[in-house]
């Protein structure tokens, strides 16, 4: 679907046709062309031919513009925003900052703070800032440099990388060994979902909680997805984090090995804007394990924590992002929804997962579940399922903490929890007879639904998705309504960061 | 498995072993005793279990680490003992059921380190080092210090080094440490040392006391360094006390350090030949 999204306006740029070249010198062409595009890529941003002279004022200027709102007006990381964010802001006047090409306790380049103003932090709330012309960025790297310290007094020491074997020499069952062998998995987890033993233990230097990365979250890789850009995390650590340098710990090949195999646990997500439902005669799945889900489109939606007064941080999420897949009949929809949470947590307070109907007449976010209930908010639809009674309700309530996981009407369901992942199945009639002012889903059309998901290790974090549109077609796929013209939603923007 | 359900054996056995107050003496409990002026990681070893004993024999045949050099110094003494009074606060049981291979090196229940009153209401793991009074720095010694992760548990808890004395990071443990050292005025490190046996060399170019070293894969793990430029240190043992020896005659300024306490200073006159004892005195809140 994100290939379909891009496709339709690639079109237009590309330089000749697909068509007029034979498929294997197209292949090779367009391997050699994004080999080339992604070496470029790296480089050609942090070149610094353009750099201007120093200005501290402009560079302040700058600063107090566009970073001080989360970083503070002195850099502190105390900004206006910055205690509702997880990952907070950086405290850029200690000098110790996460990304970089440098070794352990040194202080990145010039490029690195360069690289990462104009690429941002992936999964994060620093955006990128690539509308900022070269001058501006660079200044405001001198302006960052002059508030640590540490710049005067330590010399960054960039680390050299052995040269990359290149993916036709990965050895993805040698890098699962050496995964291994590192203890990865203490902190991300045998699969790489980040719930390995030590996951719910792990403070910053500043005592702060924090959560490892969930390694098959490729898109919130903060520091880049690529082997090379994982083998530099390996490499350097994440200072200020608890990820050691490997450099002294394995030998460069192995390294790259497991560069790679990091990598393939990377799953590419599907954000589709409309989740379309894969319509069958007869009866529903009732398990994961039917083959039909291999036929069916996988959509994927962020989660966010609820904000609370506290902030984020306090509470870092565990559950980032939810995947769904959709098999409808004339009366019915099943739902095939899977999720990562660290902690299988069957009793109080226990893992759960909603699914959420929108009111019908309700246009556009106008009910953002970050929000609701706010004032004058109708009471949501929601298909409940909790790990503590293993089944499934719905209910029409006016408030999440007014859910009753005996009460409602039942729901066919089944769940399954294996080494950090939940799967749940549930089935739910289109036409709601049993619950009053229930929703329906559309027989023939969208539906917006959306999720939230409690973890039971993680009691204070709830988090929510934004709506996303369920589509059921009767007659074959309209392909009329592909969002040639749909804007995407704020907030949504960094999920377009896909291969 | 339920998070309560995997804490359960654990809590059987841990009130089995209340219960019987037997077995294993915990690593903080079980150092030898005595000699306390060698209140350094060869005497604060804990009696070891099998994968301990390669990082033991080696430190066997080498000087206690962090121990006072005996060349180019003078014949006077320092000693003294670190009296505690007031309210300590409990020593907590260590939680390592986050880790298998650190829960199984352990019969006893293990006691958090930072306040470590001993029976005699004496305080370990102060250290205590000459502040003022030296005429300059000393050469660094050659030979290592050593910090070892035994057991998921630093040894020793607390040390002196010499500025640019090579401190050696090994692993004893069957599993993964990461060495976060967040010094201040000498540059931090965070290294990964992921397999048994594994050594990793360091140095710290600046004096520079309560440098701090954790390990985020098991943060209960903590240990400090005192770094300075002479040999003139120690750190109280068992029993409250330290000995500062092989000191030229003067005039010195003597400071304790805790890691919950902080500091306390007091000045000492000691002659050629002589042993001056003098006693710090840290109160609980």
């Amino acid at each position: 679907m994100v290939a379909r999204l891009w496709s339709v306006s690639t079109p237009d740029r590309m330089p000749f046709h697909p068509r007029q070249l034979p498929s294997g010198i197209l292949s090779l062409t367009l391997a050699v062309v994004s080999w080339m595009l992604a070496l470029c890529a790296g480089a050609a941003a942090v070149t610094g031919q353009d750099r201007p002279a120093p200005d501290p004022e402009a560079g302040r200027a700058a600063y107090l513009q566009h970073c001080a709102r989360c970083h503070g007006a002195a850099g502190q990381g105390d900004g206006l925003d910055a205690k509702r964010f997880y990952p907070r802001p950086r405290d850029l006047t200690l000098g110790v900052y996460k990304f970089r090409s440098t070794a352990s306790g040194t202080p990145p380049t010039d490029e690195d703070l360069f690289r990462t103003i104009t690429q941002g932090l992936p999964g994060t709330n620093m955006p990128d800032w690539k509308h900022l012309n070269d001058a501006t960025r660079w200044r405001l790297v001198d302006y960052l440099k002059s508030l640590a310290p540490t710049f005067a007094d330590t010399e960054p020491s960039p680390v050299t990388l052995e040269r990359d074997p290149g993916p036709q020499r990965a050895d993805l069952a040698k890098g699962k060994a050496v995964y291994e062998q590192l203890g990865c998995a203490a902190c991300h987890g045998a699969a790489g979902r980040a719930n390995g033993t030590s996951a719910a233990g792990l403070v910053d230097d500043w005592g702060l909680p924090i959560r490892p990365a969930d390694l098959t979250h490729g898109w919130a890789y903060r520091g880049g997805q690529q082997p090379q850009d994982i083998l530099m995390r390996l490499w350097t650590g994440i200072d200020g984090a608890g990820m050691p340098s490997y450099a002294e710990a394995v030998s460069p090949s192995d390294a790259w090995q497991l560069a790679y195999y990091v990598a393939s646990l990377q799953e590419p997500p599907h954000w589709n804007l409309i989740a379309h439902a894969l319509v069958v005669a007869g009866d529903l799945p009732t398990a994961a394990d039917d083959p039909r889900w291999a036929s069916a489109e996988r959509t994927d939606v962020r989660v966010r924590n609820v904000v609370t007064p506290e902030g984020e941080w306090r509470h870092p999420p565990t559950v980032r992002a939810v995947s769904f897949k959709a098999i409808a009949n004339d009366e019915a929809v099943a739902l095939l929804i899977s999720w990562h949470d660290p902690t299988q947590d069957a009793q109080a307070p226990a893992d759960r997962l909603a699914l959420v109907l929108k009111p019908a007449g309700l246009a556009g976010d106008v009910v953002s579940l970050q929000a609701w209930p706010s004032r004058g908010a109708p009471p949501l639809d929601l298909c409940h399922w909790s790990a503590a009674t293993g089944q499934a309700r719905e209910q029409v309530v006016p408030a999440f903490e007014r859910l009753e996981p005996a009460s409602g009407a039942p729901l066919a369901s089944r769940a399954t929890y294996d080494d950090g992942a939940w799967q749940l199945v549930v089935q739910r009639p289109l036409e709601q007879a049993q619950v009053g002012e229930a929703g329906a889903i559309a027989k023939d059309g969208l539906t917006a639904i959306a999720f939230a998901v409690w973890d039971g290790g993680n009691p204070e974090a709830r988090a929510v998705s934004p709506w996303v549109d369920l589509s059921i077609r009767r007659r074959g796929r309209d392909t009329s309504i592909f969002p040639q013209s749909i804007d995407l939603p704020a907030g949504r923007q960094e999920n377009r960061t896909v291969p | 498995m339920t998070r309560s359900q995997a804490l359960s054996p654990v809590l059987v056995a841990v009130v089995v072993a209340i219960g019987c107050g037997s077995g294993l003496p915990a690593p903080s409990e079980a150092r030898q005793a005595g000699k306390p002026q060698e209140a350094s990681a060869t005497t604060q070893r804990r009696e070891s279990p099998d994968s301990l004993q390669v990082a033991q024999a080696q430190q066997a045949a080498q000087p206690a680490p962090g121990a006072p050099a005996k060349a180019g110094g003078g014949s006077a003494t320092i000693k003294g003992t670190v009296r505690f009074s007031g309210a300590a606060p409990e020593r907590e049981k260590v939680k390592m059921d986050a880790d298998p291979a650190c829960q199984q090196q352990h019969q006893e229940p293990v006691l958090t380190e930072e306040v470590a009153v001993n029976d005699n209401n004496t305080l370990r793991h102060v250290f205590v080092y000459v502040k003022e009074g030296l005429p300059g720095p000393v050469p660094a010694p050659t030979e290592p210090v050593t910090l070892d992760q035994a057991g998921c548990w630093y040894q020793p808890h607390v040390f002196g080094i010499q500025v640019n004395q090579p401190l050696e990071i090994v692993n004893s443990d069957p599993t993964l440490h990461n060495v976060n050292a967040k010094p201040a005025k000498n540059p931090p490190f965070n290294i990964a040392q992921p397999v048994k046996g594994m050594k990793s060399a360091k140095k710290f170019a600046k004096p520079e006391i309560g440098v701090k070293f954790k390990c985020n894969v098991h943060p209960w793990m903590s240990a400090y360094a005192g770094v300075v430029e002479h040999p003139y240190f120690a750190v109280s043992g068992e029993d409250g006390s330290f000995a500062i020896p092989n000191l030229p005659a003067g005039t010195y300024v003597l400071e304790a350090w805790h890691e919950r306490y902080g500091t306390q200073t007091q000045s000492v006159t000691v002659g050629e030949g002589d042993t001056q004892s003098i006693e710090f005195s840290f109160t609980g809140q």
